[in-house]
């Protein structure tokens, strides 16, 4: 059991999820409550991530922050590190990568949310703010939560994009995913079913967890 | 009492046409009434500030909420606003209590719950606190909602359908609570629906609308008198309504005397206490005309009066008879071939004939009596 | 929201620190090998640590995607290239201290798991019977592009009139590794792979092969280079290769070692 792959594996995957749960909140509200021109567009773009393949999101990854482009040079002369082959490069392949297992399941968390209910938060006198935290938030919350766990999970088994964008450094960029191909090519096949049958054990008892709470959720709000 | 009256002026082509005025005084129920799409919901989230026509102007007292001239918008939070929604919109996740203590953010913290218990008992649900939205029957989430409006403390009640998710029984409790509400509070209180039963038994004032316009508004007794309101007659039965006081009560008799603006009644009635103020209807098929003093007939009354006006809607058989009681406007369905042989017409002096059994009383504090 | 926007502000500062300082921390040195090294570099990298008392950790690879990710920034110390066209081109972009040196001369085996219809000869004559018969379901080399083997196994299948016939046949390995693993499970009748590879002992009993002639290919000349970065213990590892004891492992694992 290659351990700091492991712990590079949670890591990412906790990474993302406070990375975009802001963004996804912010934006999947958005596009839950208000109409505006291009909401089309911004729709469509925030799906594009699912049906790329994730060799060419590496792709542009690296042409665009990789040390011979500009702002691979600017990123490097403000950290000291290029982006690619970096936790930092791997925590931004996978947020863009999970854009779209986060934005809409809390979209479809807040369009539940009847208006009239919104409606009469106002009437009720609370500020946008308390609107928000007091009424829609513990109402969208199982949406919220879909997203979080899709998104932790995805990113435990990425494995193209994190290939390229970090190559497979040990003890840096070394995910679980890439540490089990990484153990089969030297055919040691044992150490690579004990880390697959890791992932998996994970990725199971995270789902079932969530079924869990997200049950009784909905249980507490009738 | 502060000056809450209401008043509001919304103007837009589309896409909800709308194209109305007017004002509602403090301690008044102004009933909007008409049928579905023709905007009245759209009425109240404008009066609540959240829908905004292209032209609008909303007054509260002396608090300008809205004014498209001048550019200012009160968000709705930050408006005196106590609204009953059509499907309620309670909290699903917060109980009876909590959804009535979301309202109370104005008042200091310890006072909160206190106030939130008392505002549940006063709409007869203190029992039920605890219990969330999908725990309480139709009637009960109803009252919650009321409760929560009402905890605002707002200058402006919109009520949306207040009764028509309810059953009869519950219906008329519900109205009762209404009116004591009205009565006690002195805020304008503005309520939309479709059933003129609702309109009947508690406004003050009526605005008909038709596709954003409205058609007819003003106080319910001169707006009901209109004989020219053709789909009124469609949906209700022409009829006369009126306020009236109950001056004796004749137990043995079974019978009470009313006395109003056009003279005295007497209509059967139990459980009626003297000087209860009560609303009086007389459909207008119930009304004989005659241009003599009739004698020895079973009838308990026959008021003198002047025919105003004589209408004819070549859609509708029979005519319709206005007749001013001196005070009141009485409308009386007659037909063509009896106005001709009577040669009923303005200026004409006459009786009204009304049997007793005819009169309904809708009161606030008995049940329908029919 | 503003609380979650504050908290999760620190969080994400925890999660750049963990990034930057698993960099600049004291790590070892990170030593790109190719793949057709993988045993006999795990080895000498133990016995390194063992003899100087200093680790490092090495990453397999096929040698022209560890080419192109040093060139892309990837923080490599030391590259130990399967041949020396990849090496020299690190050279020429300015990222290698010097041309390096080569360590060692690697070749080339014909494999066949147990239960293939191959029979494996230096001559590849079992292989072009097999093609005759129309047999030969999945055959598989390095793909050329990335990895020299596989440019070796082209011109050794081109040398002796195969290529045009067993192209559409073949399979290509992003590595040597991943090749070698094609040609011992399921559906291929075999390939050309390391001898390196066979060398090791998670390779025996798995199938049988032959030693391709050296002219038949040009020389698996491989050579190593030090890259700019190099830290002092990259730079003792660099000279261990070339003392005795690596070369004891090298040679053992089937690779030739230059005197």
């Amino acid at each position: 059991m290659d351990w700091p792959a492991l712990s590079i594996s949670l890591w990412l995957g906790a990474g993302t999820i406070v990375i975009l749960l802001p963004f996804g909140l912010w934006l999947g509200r958005l596009l839950a409550v208000r109409d505006f021109r291009g909401k089309l567009l911004v729709e469509a773009l925030i799906t594009v991530p699912l049906v790329l393949p994730p060799t060419v999101l590496g792709f542009y990854l690296l042409v665009t922050f990789g040390v011979r482009s500009p702002l691979g040079q600017v990123f490097q002369s403000i950290v000291g590190h290029p982006l690619p082959f970096s936790f930092q490069g791997l925590l931004l392949a996978s947020a863009i990568a999970n854009i779209p297992f986060v934005v809409q399941p809390i979209q479809r968390g807040f369009e539940a949310i009847p208006t009239e209910v919104r409606d009469a938060a106002a009437c009720c006198g609370l500020t946008p703010w308390w609107q928000f935290l007091r009424i829609e938030l513990p109402l969208a919350w199982p949406g919220v939560l879909t997203a979080s766990i899709l998104a932790f999970t995805h990113t435990l088994g990425e494995f193209g994009v994190v290939l390229m964008v970090g190559g497979n450094l040990p003890g840096q960029t070394r995910t679980l995913s890439v540490a089990i191909y990484d153990r089969m090519q030297a055919f040691d096949d044992r150490s690579a079913g004990i880390m697959a049958a890791t992932l998996l054990v994970i990725a199971v008892a995270t789902l079932m967890a969530t079924t869990a709470l997200s049950r009784r959720a909905s249980l507490s709000r009738g | 009492m502060a000056d809450r009256s209401l008043s509001v002026v919304l103007r837009q082509d589309g896409p909800i046409p709308l194209d109305l005025e007017f004002s509602c005084g403090s301690g008044d129920i102004l009933a909007i009434f008409g049928p579905s799409g023709s905007g009245k919901t759209t009425i109240l989230r404008s009066i609540a500030g959240l829908y905004r026509p292209a032209h609008m102007s909303i007054r509260s007292g002396e608090h300008t909420w809205s004014d498209t001239v001048t550019g200012q918008h009160v968000p709705p939070h930050l408006r005196g606003v106590g609204y009953v929604f059509q499907e309620y919109a309670l909290f699903p996740h917060l109980t009876a209590l909590g959804n009535v203590m979301t309202a109370l953010g104005h008042r200091p913290g310890a006072e909160r719950r206190q106030r939130a218990e008392d505002l549940l008992r006063l709409v007869h649900l203190d029992g039920h606190s605890a219990r969330k939205p999908r725990a309480l029957s139709g009637g009960e989430r109803q009252r919650v909602a009321l409760a929560r409006a009402l905890a605002r403390e707002p200058a402006v009640l919109l009520l949306d359908e207040p009764f028509a998710a309810v059953d009869r029984s519950v219906r008329r409790r519900l109205q009762t609570e209404v009116d004591d509400i009205r009565r006690n509070l002195g805020i304008p209180l503005v309520m939309v629906t479709h059933d003129f039963e609702d309109v009947v038994r508690l406004a003050t004032h009526v605005l008909l609308l038709e596709r954003g316009r409205a058609v007819a508004s003003g106080p319910i007794a001169t707006v009901m008198s209109r004989p020219d309101l053709a789909w009124l007659r469609e949906a209700v039965g022409l009829g006369t309504v009126f306020d009236a006081v109950v001056t004796t009560v004749h137990q043995d008799r079974g019978l009470v005397e009313l006395s109003f603006a056009g003279g005295r009644l007497l209509a059967p009635a139990r459980h009626i206490a003297a000087d209860t103020p009560v609303r009086v209807r007389i459909p207008a098929r119930e009304i004989v005309l005659a241009t003599q003093e009739p004698a020895g007939l079973s009838l308990h009354n026959v008021l003198p009066g002047v025919v105003a006006a004589v209408h004819f809607d070549p859609a509708f058989e029979p005519m319709v008879v206005q007749v001013d009681l001196g005070g009141t406007m009485l409308l009386a369905e007659v037909t063509r071939d009896a106005v001709e042989r009577l040669r009923i017409g303005a200026g004409q002096r006459l009786h009204a004939l009304i049997k007793s059994v005819s009169i309904e009383l809708l009161t606030s504090a008995s049940d329908d009596t029919r | 929201m503003r609380d979650l926007f504050r908290s999760s502000i620190v969080v994400l500062a925890a999660l750049w620190t963990l990034g930057v300082s698993s960099v600049s921390a004291q790590r070892p040195p990170t030593i790109a090998a190719a793949a057709n090294l993988n045993f006999a570099l795990t080895e000498i990298a133990k016995q390194f640590e063992r003899d100087r008392g200093a680790r490092v950790e090495v990453v397999f690879g096929a040698s022209g995607m560890l080419t192109r990710q040093i060139r892309d920034g990837a923080p490599f110390e030391m590259f130990l290239a399967a041949d020396e066209e990849f090496p020299s081109q690190l050279t020429a972009a300015g990222l290698t201290r010097d041309a390096g040196a080569v360590y060692a001369v690697g070749r080339l085996v014909l494999f066949a798991p147990n239960g293939s219809p191959l029979t494996v000869d230096e001559r590849l004559d079992g292989l072009s019977r097999l093609m005759q018969t129309g047999s030969v379901t999945r055959f598989a080399i390095a793909n050329p592009d990335v990895a020299p083997y596989g440019r070796a196994a082209e011109a050794t299948l081109r040398k002796h009139g195969l290529w045009d016939g067993i192209r559409s046949r073949l399979v290509l390995g992003d590595s040597i590794a991943q090749a070698a693993q094609y040609a011992t499970t399921g559906n291929a009748v075999g390939g050309l792979i390391a001898y390196s590879q066979v060398k090791e002992p998670a390779f025996a009993d798995k199938g049988k092969y032959a030693l391709v002639p050296q002219a038949d290919h040009h020389p698996l000349r491989q050579r190593m280079v030090l890259l700019k970065r190099a830290s002092p213990v990259a730079e003792q590892f660099y000279a261990y290769m070339q003392g005795t004891a690596a070369r004891a492992v090298l040679t053992s694992s089937g690779y030739e070692v230059p005197q």
